[in-house]
């Protein structure tokens, strides 16, 4: 069934931060202001690569108004951060690699005074050559970016003997995939309000999907312990992965500390744009052979990254690359080489599907084009080469079995869109200008969720029954717009029969909330759920427990319900009265109790047994059909429809499941079509949303179906998987396949080039011909 | 409200308007662009700030009426102005129909496109109650929304429609 608002019934819920939202009340973190607050600025490098030779700052530091001004010499503690690897300076001192890099900062008492005293830093630089694509890193003679050299991370997979097997090929396709440096652009740029406490403590008011490392890492930068830094990173107006690493925060934090006073920064969307995360650029070659079945026997891949100036987790991002461009396919001769190269472009980092869409849609691309060598349906290939449930993960690690990959390859081969494919064109479509051709192409998913092998990824909550009655569920978790409270909600009223009235959501504050773990990698609705099923016992035991030492009756005799515990009705009269009454409800409960009602559980996001760092245990499963229509005298294409089955285990919040697919698939519509931060010669030569263009409302005419499979196997003790992030990497090698059914154009780059999918029109064509004779 | 320019304002650069119905004296430059007016000089933070060149419709409001990005308009060309931001819509606790919609449909997730969208959906079914899908796209194309590909408030737009009737 698709998942929509009627077929959800009562579980389609008004989301628990939607009133604020439409009314505009809810405050954002960097909506905030204090009385007598300063304003933050940082002054980042205009050049891509150069040697610092020396920073003045004296007359900055003259301007009226002025409170601070600060450079790598202020920094008490570590000057570097980064979530992985700590190689991003807070302020460069020796040397600048990027046009982001920081060098000072300045807090004021107004913008005015802030934006003098950062124009009369002066620096003098001695610009370098600028390493401005990966194959300029890695070439001889190359200036080194780090000590450590020019890569930062290389990997590799091998299995079986692929150069043997390509001899037993009867198709080889070989290609190269590029994609492009695609920005998140969450629509709050980076910010928040940093304040300095009475008792010596500081309050960081900023987003982040991990309040915690932020924690952790503003605690090296600043040179205090931890627990004099309270981070509070919730709501959040977008992040996407963006907002992961740290971005204004050390700033805010040193400059509020030096000045004694509240320092906000808000970053510009240029700031944004120069000094934020993207998604890797990659450069995918594959060579990939099939027996005449279509049998895939061997497949080589290379995959080389732009990662930018500094690590955060391109490392990991790259490891995940090299995990999906094997897929849900079994192929016994693999080999994989991957790199992760430093430049002066721009920062890379991690962003939703994090190196699984480069990945995907080369891989998918490669199985089309066996498919259309050997003229065989490509869909069908893909049951010839699918993986079975108890097959080992891509890497041959052991992983959680479910039937998924099947699922959903079922489910599209059913679906209206792949069946009109299989149809031929329909009669409205033959109606059509002759220039506008249509097409239909699929793609086949499995996407892992959590951090994998080797990183640490604790998870865990707590459930207090409050002093003032309210059950309190408290995560680590952050709120940037994915429904994570209003799935919360709903959990705590299907598990214990709470009504939403009862519970109190408690999130993004480190002062108060355990650490569950980082809100990324499609991991914190698996982690509630799970978090929520180990406390149902124990939670459910002591709030009865305590009612019944109040109430007198024995606890087996009691149950939650909504607003308080109830007497469970007589076993003749259930036909009569089933809701029983009411003994005491949560507030009474709270007040006359005197033992504190809670319980809590930590655990680790569950990983397979194998050792290969950053392996996979959970994946979700999707199918993506898309319907394009290609104008072939601009080379334009329109995506029509959309049909998504996703199987990630039962549907915790429909609203936000739909949200999380109708999403993520349009910011892939964005990627495949449209966007490109481009660069030339380590500078952005698109700095704002006039010409980095995201899908708008007209582009998104299409209907999107979402059909999510929700059955498990039997004894699955893993539940829902993650959703985040599959609806944003099956879309492009559809609309890519589609294209191809359109008019037969492969694509192998991103954002589509129109000039390649432009028909030269019969009559033009016989012009260039003359003129070139 | 927290006013860091105030004392950098001459004397006579009085703005005078109105938001959200009620009479404001502001002493503001006539360049000061009205998205700061609101934001920091009211302190009205429901209209935000993301591209500041009109891109994106995050700060968006109406000026008599008519959408207008905040970010592009200064104080001189609002003088005398009725502005209406979307804390001015919902009747006292009553949500406005196409507040309402949005709420039910789910039609935000982040949220901060959200303020600006509803004030787009609210100016253009002011001015044609039952639009086109064309009339629809036409209208809410200067608002961006990152999170939901639009799904939501197509349904949202759909439903306050049908409120409206």
């Amino acid at each position: 069934m698709l998942l929509d608002r009627q077929g959800s019934g009562r579980r389609w819920r008004i989301r628990p931060d939607g009133p604020g939202k439409v009314t505009g009340g809810l405050a954002y973190l960097t909506d905030m202001a204090a009385p007598g607050m300063l304003i933050g600025l940082v002054l980042r490098s205009p050049h891509p690569h150069a040697l610092i030779l020396d920073i003045r700052t004296e007359n900055a530091k003259r301007v009226p108004g002025v409170r601070a001004v600060l450079t790598h010499e202020d920094v008490p503690g570590l000057n570097a951060f980064g979530i992985a690897r700590q190689d991003q300076p807070v302020f460069c001192f020796d040397r600048v690699r990027y046009v982001g890099d920081a060098v000072a900062a300045v807090a004021a008492d107004t913008l005015e005074a802030a934006e003098r005293a950062l124009s009369l830093i002066e620096v003098d630089y001695a610009e370098q050559p600028v390493l401005d694509s990966p194959e300029k890193a890695l070439a001889e003679g190359a200036p080194l970016l780090h000590p450590c050299g020019n890569e930062l991370h290389r990997t590799d997979y091998r299995l079986g003997d692929p150069e043997q097997w390509f001899k037993a090929c009867t198709v080889i396709v070989e290609e190269t995939y590029v994609t492009p440096r695609q920005m998140h652009t969450y629509m709050e740029t980076e910010g928040g309000l940093f304040v300095p406490e009475p008792d010596g403590r500081l309050t960081v008011y900023s987003p982040t999907q991990h309040g915690f490392m932020d924690r952790l890492q503003l605690s090296r930068v600043l040179g205090r312990p931890q627990s004099d830094i309270r981070v509070v990173s919730s709501p959040i107006g977008g992040s996407f992965g963006g907002k992961d690493e740290l971005n204004v925060q050390p700033y805010g934090a040193l400059l509020a500390l030096a000045a004694g006073k509240p320092v906000k920064i808000h970053n510009s969307r240029k700031e944004s744009v120069r000094a934020g995360l993207k998604r890797h650029p990659m450069v995918i070659s594959m060579k990939t052979g099939a027996d005449a079945e279509g049998r895939i026997l061997a497949h080589r891949v290379k995959i080389v990254a732009d990662t930018g100036p500094y690590a955060t987790l391109g490392a990991e991002v790259l490891n995940f690359a090299t995990e999906h461009v094997i897929g849900p396919y079994r192929i016994p001769n693999v080999d994989v080489d991957s790199v992760s190269v430093y430049t002066n472009n721009g920062m890379s980092g991690e962003f939703r599907g994090f190196g699984g869409n480069q990945a995907i849609f080369a891989l998918e691309g490669q199985i089309d084009r066996i498919a259309g060598r050997l003229g065989i349906d490509p869909w069908e290939l893909r049951r010839r080469n699918m993986r079975q449930p108890d097959d080992p993960g891509p890497l041959g690690q052991p992983i959680a079995p479910t039937e998924g990959a099947a699922q959903v390859w079922q489910a599209l081969a059913e679906s209206p869109l792949w069946r009109e494919r299989s149809q031929g064109v329909p009669e409205d479509d033959r109606e059509r200008e002759h220039w506008i051709k249509t097409g239909i192409g699929a793609a086949y998913i499995m996407h892992g969720a959590g951090l994998g092998v080797g990183i640490p990824d604790p998870a865990g909550g707590r459930l207090v029954l409050a002093e003032d009655g309210k059950i309190e569920a408290v995560f680590g978790y952050e709120e940037f717009g994915q429904g994570l409270i209003a799935t919360l909600e709903l959990m705590m009223m299907e598990t214990f029969g709470f009504e939403a009235e009862d519970v109190r959501i408690v999130i993004g504050d480190t002062d108060v909330v355990p650490d569950s773990g980082s809100s990324t990698a499609s991991r914190a609705t698996s982690m509630l759920w799970k978090s929520v099923q180990n406390m149902k016992g124990p939670f459910t035991e002591s709030l009865l427990s305590a009612a019944a030492d109040l109430t007198g009756n024995p606890a087996d005799q009691l149950r939650l319900g909504p607003g308080g515990v109830y007497a469970m009705p007589e076993p003749d009269a259930a036909s009569g009265n089933d809701a029983g009454s009411m003994l005491l409800s949560y507030a009474e409960l709270a007040s006359r109790t005197t033992e504190p009602i809670r319980a809590e559980t930590a655990f680790h996001f569950p990983t397979t047994s194998s050792k290969r760092i950053g392996a996979h245990f959970l994946y979700t499963y999707s199918a993506v059909a898309a319907k394009v229509e290609v104008d072939t005298l601009t080379g334009r294409v329109r995506l029509l429809d959309q049909y998504h089955a996703v199987a990630a285990g039962p549907v915790m919040n429909p609203q936000g499941y739909l949200g999380q697919i109708e999403g993520g698939s349009s910011m892939a519509l964005g990627w495949t079509l449209t966007e490109e931060a481009l660069m030339a010669g380590g500078r952005y030569l698109t700095n704002n949303l006039d010409t980095y263009l995201i899908p708008t409302v007209a582009e998104h005419a299409g209907n999107v179906a979402v059909r999510p499979i929700e059955e498990l196997p039997e004894g699955d003790a893993y539940g829902p998987r993650g959703i985040g992030e599959i609806g944003s990497v099956g879309l492009a090698p559809a609309i890519a396949a589609a294209v191809r059914d359109a008019v037969g154009v492969w694509v192998r780059k991103l954002p589509i080039d129109p000039r390649e999918l432009q028909d030269i029109p019969h009559f033009a064509r016989k012009a260039v011909l003359q003129h070139d004779r | 409200m927290i006013d860091n320019r105030t004392e950098l304002a001459p004397a006579q650069s009085r703005l005078t308007l109105r938001v959200n119905g009620a009479a404001c004296e502001i002493a503001a430059p006539p360049s000061t662009r009205l998205l700061q007016v609101i934001r920091e000089f009211i302190g009205l933070t429901g209209t935000k700030r993301s591209c500041e060149i009109g891109r994106c419709g995050a700060c968006m409001v109406l000026v008599d009426g008519e959408p207008v990005n905040a970010c592009l308009a200064m104080a001189y060309q609002v003088q005398g102005a009725e502005i209406t931001t979307i804390e001015g819509i919902a009747s006292g606790t009553e949500l406005h129909p196409v507040q309402r919609a949005f709420l039910e449909e789910g039609g935000f997730q982040c949220g901060y496109c959200t303020p600006g969208m509803v004030l787009s959906v609210k100016a253009l079914l002011d001015r044609s109650p039952d639009p086109s899908d064309e009339e629809v796209e036409e209208a809410l194309s200067g608002n961006l929304c990152r999170c939901t590909g639009y799904g939501g408030i197509r349904r949202a737009v759909r439903r306050a429609i049908e409120l409206g009737r």
